[in-house]
């Protein structure tokens, strides 16, 4: 993770609308080298937290959804990615208006059966990042 | 198998406890009464009916030197029944809450009791021999939201409280006239009543369970989110673990050895924690054996349902025979087990049965000494 996002202000909007796209930037080039597991890990990382902002939200959604979308074999990618990144993942599915594509759907059951419904109670009670 | 005993008293339990002989049960079954059984030639007979509460019996705890049993309820109220020949006689303890009374707990000497409620007040009682009554003194700061559970430390003094507002708190409840100020601690600063030694914020849901160690050393208290935290070292500079498990919600944890936690919840079977040599924690196993199926979810029909719904494929369909429904099971618990209760027995500082309590009406006893892959942790 950059340094520099740390002394953005997080309340910011249009500096965590430039953080995102930094983002995207890093994913896009992620995707193009073949590394899509490590493009889901950036885009879900520096989430911003408790944002009102529409714009922001969406944004971030969009390269978390473009990250997820770019992923091929989704059982691959789970035995690859540490159990710490189940919470974050799970989250990451439950936000954006549009998480019941199909490639969404199958990685919600996926992680569903390794994480189990603990993981999906975690996200509920989650007060930190709000949706 | 774990569990050696499994008993239906009632259709629904809110609390459990028993006596010192575990000869008898004490139980409210989800009513203002507490009915009082006991194993009489191998059929529990009821014995006795406590009635003088108004409403919903929320805690029972029954001593184990002096048999007395404390009662508190929704009402605002607490009794505390001594046996007098083949009678119960209640004497009203005035609590001065303008709230329900949520949890209640002998303190380890058992001159005084704490009663939780939801005034976000703890209730610190203790019996004046001058009056010949129950005193009350309130703890009213620091809580944010109701108290849903309270621990006493074996020292008599600490009281370790959780709270619907998400933490975890330890105060001193000294009493002048009732406890003896240790001159070897180090914490004479501390032992003002109602002063809190330590906040805990791990969580950011509801917290239940609040248990100590049987050496008071440790605290280990859930979460609503799924999690149970330990904390090692309770002091100054505590050592937190958050242990974030797969399945539902627990509701009360049970130390049966200073490193093995028993939780139970809203998976209806008893979870067993344990920590290794280096103090990590971790999730073990679930206490009673269930055929598992190899294929597919291990859910019940409810949420194959629901997840066939999501995700639209037929393999989740409503009548499919093959998934099993491991909830349903016969025999022990079938709805959420919200009280687990140690059977002591005298002279041991182990624990090595309990009893669970819970929505479905049963108390379940369980045995650990069968289970020989936890003898390790069971010292």
């Amino acid at each position: 993770m950059a340094g520099a996002e740390g002394f953005v202000e997080a309340d910011n909007a249009e500096a965590i609308i430039i953080r995102i796209e930094h983002k995207s930037r890093k994913i896009e080039s992620l995707l193009k080298q073949g590394k899509p597991i490590e493009a889901l890990k950036t885009a879900l990382e520096g989430a911003p937290p408790k944002t009102q902002d529409e714009r922001c939200k969406s944004a971030n959604w969009i390269v978390v959804h473009r990250a997820l979308m770019a992923i091929k074999d989704v059982d691959f990618m789970f035995s690859s990615l540490d159990p710490e990144y189940y919470d974050i993942l799970m989250k990451g599915l439950s936000t954006g208006d549009r998480p019941t594509c199909d490639q969404c759907l199958r990685i919600h059951e996926k992680l569903t059966e390794k994480a189990g419904l603990g993981c999906i109670l975690r996200c509920l009670a989650d007060t930190v990042n709000t949706v | 198998m774990a569990a050696i005993a499994v008993h239906q008293f009632a259709q629904c339990i809110t609390c459990h406890a028993w006596s010192p002989d575990h000869a008898m049960v004490a139980f409210c079954p989800n009513n203002n009464e507490v009915h009082i059984y006991k194993l009489i030639q191998e059929k529990w007979e009821k014995l006795h009916v406590l009635q003088k509460h108004d409403q919903i019996v929320s805690g029972i705890d029954w001593s184990v030197r002096s048999n007395r049993i404390v009662t508190v309820s929704h009402d605002r109220n607490s009794y505390v029944w001594n046996q007098e020949g083949s009678e119960w006689v209640p004497t009203l303890v005035i609590l001065r809450l303008n709230r329900a009374a949520l949890c209640v707990q002998w303190s380890p000497k058992e001159n005084k009791f704490a009663v939780g409620s939801g005034a976000k007040t703890v209730c610190i009682c203790y019996y004046e021999q001058e009056n010949n009554w129950w005193v009350s003194k309130l703890i009213r700061k620091r809580h944010d939201s109701s108290v849903t559970s309270v621990a006493w430390h074996p020292n008599n003094v600490f009281l370790a409280t959780t709270s619907t507002d998400g933490k975890c708190r330890v105060f001193s409840t000294f009493i002048k006239g009732v406890d003896i100020k240790e001159k070897k601690e180090g914490t004479s600063s501390d032992t003002k009543f109602g002063e809190q030694i330590l906040q805990l914020d791990l969580s950011f849901s509801w917290a239940f369970g609040v248990k100590w160690s049987p050496s008071g050393n440790t605290l280990a208290y859930v979460g609503h989110n799924s999690m149970i935290y330990f904390v090692d070292d309770v002091g100054p500079s505590p050592l937190a673990q958050n242990v974030a498990f797969r399945d539902l919600p627990l509701r009360d944890v049970l130390f049966v050895s200073e490193k093995m936690v028993i939780g139970v919840g809203f998976d209806c079977n008893p979870m067993v924690f344990a920590a290794d040599e280096t103090g990590i924690w971790t999730f073990i196993k679930f206490l009673d054996e269930r055929k598992t199926s190899s294929s597919g979810p291990k859910y019940g029909s409810q949420f194959s349902e629901a997840f066939g719904k999501l995700y639209g494929q037929s393999k989740y369909g409503v009548g499919n025979d093959a998934v099993e429904s491991s909830r349903t099971r016969g025999g022990t618990h079938v709805n959420c087990i919200n009280c687990i209760v140690p059977l002591r027995e005298a002279g041991s500082s182990r624990i090595t049965r309990f009893t669970t309590s819970g929505l479905d009406g049963k108390i379940v006893t369980w045995d650990l000494e069968s289970q020989e892959d936890l003898l390790n942790y069971h010292l």
